[in-house]
């Protein structure tokens, strides 16, 4: 350090600092340059193994979905069990597991939900739930609600109370998927503003889920926070829900609030045409 | 004498001093940027891998936005450009196409394609624009959420005003009708406007990339390539520059002074409420993002300016240096006239960031930095003369900025590779990783000439944006 205070004392740094930073800069190039190779070959690695990997879970599917394979007896497979001790494997697994869950219903996706918890990827999924990264936890609440695994609720709806919004958003998702209304009614209580892209989120879900019993959706037009009585307003709307017609009614006859008295006459209006 | 080298002698530590002191900040101000952008970037990424874009297709509270389509002699590619913005992914839009009194046969081509009547649109004009001859829409269904403006020649901003007279939804998204917009494009353009509780989004910017040498099928980019012109694939990597590792930055700190002319969405009440695109500057696009801003801290609203740095439109860059040149000398005066107009911004706090960071940045780093640079030129050329040149220092000086712009170069491409990956062949990364060493001996000194005509050509009061011919994209 005493080096430099001399050198810039004298008023002789400029060459030595010149030199010292086109050292730095080539080093720093050449590095960045490194791990773009390194990362480039990563990829295609990766790729590779992804596909050799999915031709081989296709078959195990193919087993397990049309000639009743259980999973005791795919791993009677070495060759499975040692892939199936690697992560990578896993991941391309579960995905694999998921694409065809969302394409198979009734029996088909039962077997599927079935080999999900025999496999134990349903303890991988619970464990994500406990990582410290937000974008992990939402993996493992998405995985877990795409098997319906309706035990995890309790465990997802603490997240729709998270601070990051996309968890927030993942864990009202899921909630939703897994039972319907009962996690809408933890918006009553929210105190944080709900902005129009999470409302049309929690709305989309409600729609491509299609939670048949809406009883209590009502419940969001008596919150305190006026976005949840707006997402009440729009879910009404969206899903045509004329039965709540008389509690829209009631909020526009008693709120203050002249954005919702307009927002529930235009919807009455809507709705009753 | 003594006492005349004594003089010297300090002007020339002086001159050391500025030169360096300069490059050190305007290179820890690049890597600065460069940080906060990719750090953002990999935060939007992990964010927008579980964002579910359906949502907005199939909700009827999805923002409704216009498209606004300025035409001045496109009759080669308009039937295909229009044809590709009526299929993009988005439920509650309309397209206007404005002809901007094109001299070709834009309009028969419209017509007939279109099947266009002429109709009766009420609409209240809030903004001057030149006179309409007409507006049309079509008799075939398929095609009702497209508007046809025909009416006189009056620049790109005047067309764009009309566009936003005509405008019944309350979001405007303004682009190039040559541009390839992606599929998903309007979705995630559309997003950030339902986002902020209490802000209010007044516009949003997206990503644009070059698009020579890329495969375009049916309006859609099939096929990412690099260009072999040496020009256009240096654009490539000038692109990626300063969208990945500049404007995100810029983004993040809500800072962001330009929206590119190719493809922004605006509020269309905040945009007329400032008095709409301004047709006295070239840099309508950045003058009216600064204007829109200044409405609303003048008026002390809450607002944000939103940022998307996925690729979402991609453009022609010109592959002839004349075009080149055009281009870039009307950029300068773009950027001259937008702080020029708004120079009471500048380190003024009341405009926050905005005048105590954006503006000074923009007017040292680029207005100012192309004349820094060639009045470095001219004193080492004076310096070389009079034999007062330290060569050993000149050169360790060139070796110091030329390694810092390969750096800066490899750092876009690291970003790139780590985010959207969109140049996977060996080839095309090594093309630009060559363009990252030859950019500063053959680029830059171009792009500072051009940025000297622009100088010299405001000086002069030339106006207009002069003629842009195009090459067109290779289709497939």
């Amino acid at each position: 350090m005493r080096e430099f205070w001399e050198l810039y004392k004298n008023g002789q740094w400029e060459v030595p600092f010149l030199t010292f930073s086109i050292y730095l800069f080539v080093a720093a190039s050449l590095i960045l340059y490194l791990i773009i190779v390194a990362s480039r070959n990563g990829k295609i690695k990766k790729e590779r193994l992804s596909r050799e990997y999915s031709a081989l879970i296709d078959k195990i599917m193919s087993a397990v979905i049309f000639q009743d394979v259980s999973f005791a007896e795919v791993k009677k497979d070495k060759n499975f069990l040692v892939l199936f001790d690697t992560s990578f494997f896993r991941e391309v697994l579960t995905e694999s597991l998921i694409n065809l869950h969302k394409n198979y219903e009734g029996i088909y996706a039962q077997k599927l939900e079935q080999f999900y918890k025999e496999s134990g990827l349903i303890k991988d999924s619970f464990r994500k739930l406990k990582s410290l990264k937000w974008e992990v936890k939402c993996k493992g609440i998405t995985e877990l609600a795409e098997f319906n695994i309706k035990e995890a609720f309790d465990r997802i709806i603490v997240y729709s109370k998270a601070r990051k919004k996309t968890l927030k958003i993942v864990a009202l998702n899921a909630a939703i998927k897994l039972e319907g209304t009962k996690s809408v009614n933890y918006l009553v209580e929210h105190s944080d503003p709900i902005d129009d892209w999470m409302q049309l989120n929690i709305i989309g879900a409600f729609k491509k889920h299609d939670v048949g019993d809406t009883v209590g959706i009502e419940h969001l037009l008596e919150s305190q926070n006026t976005t949840v009585v707006a997402l009440g307003l729009k879910l009404i709307k969206e899903l045509k829900l004329t039965q709540k017609l008389p509690h829209v009614v009631h909020l526009a006859e008693n709120t203050s609030n002249t954005v919702i008295k307009y927002k529930a006459q235009s919807l009455l209006q809507a709705l009753t045409v | 004498m003594t006492f005349f080298n004594t003089e010297i002698t300090w002007f020339l530590d002086v001159y050391i001093l500025l030169i360096l002191g300069y490059a050190i900040l305007i290179m820890s101000s690049y890597l600065a940027l460069a940080y906060i952008s990719t750090k953002e970037l990999r935060r939007y990424l992990k964010r927008n891998s579980f964002v579910d874009y359906d949502v907005l297709l199939t909700s009827e509270f999805a923002p409704k936005l216009s498209l606004i389509a300025p035409a001045y002699n496109e009759g080669l590619t308009i039937e295909e450009n229009v044809k590709s913005l009526l299929s993009l992914n988005y439920n509650n839009y309309q397209v206007i196409v404005v002809n901007d009194g094109s001299k070709d046969n834009s309009m028969e081509i419209l017509t007939k394609t279109y099947d266009l009547v002429l109709t009766d649109l009420e609409f209240h004009p809030k903004i001057e624009t030149k006179k309409i001859r007409g507006i049309y829409t079509s008799r075939n269904a398929a095609f009702k959420k497209l508007i046809v403006v025909d009416k006189e020649n009056g620049g790109k901003a005047d067309a764009l005003n009309v566009g936003l007279n005509i405008a019944q939804n309350p979001y405007v998204v303004c682009i190039d009708v040559d541009c390839i917009l992606d599929k998903d494009s309007l979705l995630k353009l559309a997003k950030p406007f339902l986002e902020s509780y209490g802000k209010r989004i007044i516009a949003t910017g997206g990503v644009v990339r070059i698009a020579n040498q890329c495969i375009i099928k049916n309006g859609r980019l099939v096929e990412v390539n690099v260009p072999d012109v040496m020009l256009s694939r240096i654009q490539v990597l000038e692109y990626l520059r300063a969208f990945l590792l500049g404007r995100m930055a810029w983004g993040k700190l809500d800072g962001l002074l330009l929206i590119s002319g190719a493809f922004g969405a605006f509020d269309k009440e905040i945009a007329i409420l400032s008095g709409g695109y301004s047709t006295k500057t070239v840099g309508e696009d950045m003058e009216l993002i600064v204007r829109m801003r200044r409405y609303m801290l003048d008026n002390k609203l809450p607002y944000s300016v939103s940022y998307i740095p996925d690729p979402l439109c991609w453009t022609e860059a010109p592959e002839d240096f004349k075009i080149f040149k055009k281009q870039r000398s009307r950029w300068m005066r773009g950027t001259i006239e937008t702080l020029s107009i708004h120079r009471k911004m500048f380190l003024n706090p009341k405009y926050k960031l905005l005048g105590m960071l954006s503006v000074p940045y923009w007017t040292l780093f680029e207005f100012l930095a192309p004349a820094i640079e060639f009045i470095g030129l001219v004193i080492t050329a004076v310096f070389i003369v009079f034999g007062l040149l330290n060569w050993h220092f000149f050169f360790l000086l060139l070796l110091f900025v030329y390694t810092f712009a390969v750096l800066f170069s490899v750092i876009a491409l690291y970003s790139e590779e780590k985010t959207y990956h969109k140049y996977p062949k060996q080839a095309d990364f090594f093309k630009l990783l060559m363009a990252a060493f030859i950019e500063p001996f053959y680029f830059h000194p171009l792009t500072v000439y051009a940025a000297l005509v622009g100088y010299k050509e405001k000086m002069m009061g030339a106006k207009g944006w002069g003629e842009m011919t195009r090459k067109g994209f290779t289709k497939k």
